[in-house]
């Protein structure tokens, strides 16, 4: 029960935060129809789902290790279209990005083949170390304080996940702080993020602007 | 995508910079079909191609061979500086 009263309030609020900025790029792509914010638009949407159906299987008794596994698996749905973004931005292969390529070189160390659910929490992992390291490129790029703090975000969403992966191993382990960690993450995401969602009243929605582009 | 190309977004937004400039700072008879080549940096035979799809979107509009921004298309500049800046947070491009 004590976990329910934990857990259900940090997972609704990881859904409305993503909930939130899934809008605000639903409405870019609608108003300027860039397929990048589309992408955003999924992943966060995406996100956003799995958390509702991991605070959904708090109480679905028999069927909670289903809907938490679910919840997970689109969540890593929602990464993998923020990575998915980052590698059509960075296909040149010049030798400075190769490195970027180390978390698909440990997928054979790292991904397990015994269990759904330590499949959909390595699968995580790697794409959110992944999108980290691609963010804090373009931050050595771009020098923007909001891009290092979408970084760090992401970067705590990998250490949160590696902990609750962690946590599924040896139960109790690192349960609080791993959930914790990943809505801290969120949390840090969306600060940047809100001077945007406030100033433009949660996105313009006007479907006429970039219509037919 | 490599990093130097930009996006189709992108190349709009310079058309309509471009468009907006010779609308309103001292050359108000709008922009020819040159000056969006040089100025956006785009070739005439791309810009053959968007510059129709603007005019119908109601982004620009012509006026004897030249071409004036509308306050669609304005208003479509400050929506993409906007999101710009949103998809720059994460470390994209819009």
């Amino acid at each position: 029960m004590v976990e329910v009263l934990f857990e259900l309030p940090m997972n609704l609020l990881g859904l409305g935060i993503s909930a939130f900025i899934g809008r605000f790029a639903y409405s870019g792509y609608t108003t300027v129809a860039s397929p990048n914010l589309l992408r955003l638009t999924f992943a966060f949407v995406s996100i956003a789902t799995g958390f509702a159906l991991i605070a959904g299987g708090l109480f679905a008794g028999g069927y909670s290790q289903a809907m938490t596994t679910a919840g997970l698996a689109t969540q890593a749905i929602g990464y993998f279209f923020i990575a998915f973004s980052h590698s059509l931005k960075s296909f040149d292969f010049s030798p400075s990005r190769s490195f970027l390529f180390l978390p698909l070189a440990v997928t054979g160390f790292v991904i397990p083949g015994n269990s759904i659910e330590h499949l959909v929490r390595s699968i995580s992992f790697i794409l959110l170390v992944y999108v980290s390291i691609e963010t804090m490129a373009s931050y050595m790029q771009n020098r923007r304080t909001s891009t290092l703090m979408i970084g760090s975000g992401l970067g705590m969403l990998a250490v949160g996940e590696l902990m609750s992966w962690y946590n599924f191993i040896y139960p109790g382990s690192f349960y609080v702080a791993a959930l914790s960690i990943k809505v801290a993450g969120f949390g840090l995401m969306f600060v940047p993020f809100s001077k945007f969602g406030l100033a433009s009243g949660l996105g313009r929605m006007n479907s006429q602007i970039g219509s037919g582009l | 995508m490599a990093a130097g190309y930009r996006t189709h977004v992108s190349i709009i937004a310079d058309i309509l910079y471009t468009a907006k400039q010779y609308s309103y700072e001292g050359y108000e008879s709008g922009a020819t079909v040159t000056h969006l080549i040089r100025k956006a940096n785009v070739p005439h035979q791309r810009l053959s191609s968007i510059v129709p799809t603007l005019t119908q979107s109601g982004l620009l509009y012509e006026d004897s061979a030249k071409y004036r921004i509308s306050e669609k298309g304005i208003e479509f500049l400050k929506a993409y500086s906007e999101f710009k800046g949103f998809a720059e947070t994460f470390g994209l491009r819009v």
